[in-house]
């Protein structure tokens, strides 16, 4: 996908339609994680896909992975979303729909079983409190203070047990960089 | 901001932010204090890194369809939004470059269609097996099936643009990745992973090897198919520090994939203990 980037890069709309297929999928599911409202995550994953077009010339494959560059910038986005000043209005509207979504969520998921597969039987390898806090940053989008607060647990712990087992994580999927 | 309050708590033990920094877990100006420490800390880059790609795979995992207006929407857009040139000095480019020439060192040519339905010459089982060497930025993550559709990304991108073209065994090793009944399972040995994707479906297996220790001189890695009617070579590992793929065609549930350390050029029966059997389930 590397080579895809450069091409899109040069301004080649039929490559990024490529590149639109492997990642919008990975980007509107993480954004949806976080967000929850439908709306909301779709406008987001536009604006990442379409920051994956405008700014392709940056991509550097010294530094990561295509999908990592994507979705380093999805996920910062939905939690500068999140984090925004009316994020309390945000959650209290979350909190409604989670039901909805919840069950529509749960059989798209089960499309992506086999790194589903591999990513929750590395969880599983995790302390409850390094999965627990991975789970509520990641998935969640919340900050250290408030997975601290979440889980009574003080703040320098929540460091160290992030850290932790996302190395525990990183081992266990065979992740090389 | 209670700058000076953060730095200094920061101080404290900088290193250890890089996995709430890969999870944005940390403040605005926590983040910003981590990225000015992180210019000066090539471990915290290089372990950033990779906890980013492990973030990664968790979004993977939680992959969604997502509407199809949004497709339209997202293609329509790019036709009247300017792209950014690249940044002076052409890092990325020549990176790009680099990854170019090691695809085309790896011999990743030939012809191969996807979404063609042309039916390819799945590679047989002797010990003629062709061998491919990913380029390290597929092949590192090759181990997970997101990683092989990302290699995917790169057959179809050659086939339209008619720039580069990919053997037939990468087409072959997709499908078996993109199998309904595709089963992943992974082994350490020999100080790296051994990882194979079998499709009962599509009778093949997949083998990625990465990271395993250098033999000495005059010894080489194979890997074996092992069968009720015996053992058949699946290929040498020719790179083994690097990440390296194999397709096992043939194989069927019940049989095991064995590696084992031969002279240079490899045998036709294994000679050795195996360092490795992996039993092929359903």
């Amino acid at each position: 996908m590397a080579l895809l980037l450069a091409h899109v890069a040069r301004g080649d709309h039929e490559a990024f339609e490529v590149v639109y297929g492997e990642l919008a999928g990975p980007v509107y599911g993480m954004v949806k994680q976080i967000l929850r409202d439908p709306a909301q995550s779709e406008e987001v994953a536009q604006e990442v896909l379409l920051e994956v077009w405008r700014t392709a010339s940056r991509f550097d494959p010294a530094k990561g992975s295509p999908a990592a560059w994507a979705l380093t910038m999805a996920h910062r986005r939905a939690v500068d979303r999140v984090r925004s000043e009316n994020a309390s209005s945000r959650r209290e509207q979350r909190a409604a729909q989670e039901e909805i979504i919840e069950g529509d969520s749960v059989a798209e998921l089960v499309e992506a079983s086999l790194d589903r597969q591999r990513v929750n039987r590395c969880l599983d390898s995790l302390t409850e409190l390094q999965r627990e806090s991975i789970k509520l940053s990641y998935y969640s989008g919340y900050s250290y203070p408030e997975v601290s607060q979440l889980l009574c647990v003080p703040l320098g712990t929540v460091k160290t047990r992030i850290r932790d087992g996302l190395i525990r994580m990183r081992d266990c999927m065979g992740v090389n960089w | 901001m209670h700058g000076g309050e953060l730095v200094k708590a920061a101080r404290e033990d900088m290193h250890v932010l890089t996995g709430g920094y890969a999870l944005d877990a940390l403040s605005h100006s926590e983040g910003e204090d981590f990225e000015r420490h992180l210019h000066h800390c090539p471990s915290c880059e290089s372990e950033v890194r990779g906890l980013r790609e492990t973030a990664a795979r968790l979004a993977m995992a939680q992959a969604v369809r997502p509407p199809a207006r949004m497709e339209q929407r997202v293609l329509t857009a790019t036709y009247r939004t300017r792209q950014l040139p690249p940044l002076p000095g052409e890092r990325a480019v020549r990176n790009l470059q680099r990854v170019r020439a090691s695809r085309l060192l790896a011999g990743l040519q030939g012809t191969g269609r996807r979404e063609s339905g042309l039916r390819l010459p799945a590679p047989r089982g002797n010990s003629q097996r062709r061998w491919t060497q990913m380029p390290r930025l597929v092949g590192a993550v090759a181990a997970a099936s997101v990683a092989v559709a990302v290699g995917l990304g790169i057959t179809q991108i050659s086939t339209q643009h008619q720039l580069d073209t990919v053997q037939a065994g990468n087409v072959a090793i997709t499908r078996v990745v993109q199998a309904p009944d595709a089963r992943i399972e992974t082994k350490k040995t020999n100080g790296g992973d051994v990882t194979v994707v079998f499709s009962s479906e599509r009778e093949a297996a997949v083998i990625t090897t990465s990271k395993l220790t250098s033999l000495p001189s005059g010894r080489v890695y194979q890997l074996w198919v092992l069968s009720s009617t015996g053992a058949r070579s699946a290929g040498l590992v020719s790179q083994p520090d690097q990440a390296s793929q194999v397709l096992a065609a043939d194989v069927r549930s019940g049989d095991k994939i064995g590696m084992t350390v031969e002279p240079s050029g490899g045998t036709s029966q294994p000679t050795t203990t195996p360092v490795l059997v992996m039993p092929l389930t359903t």
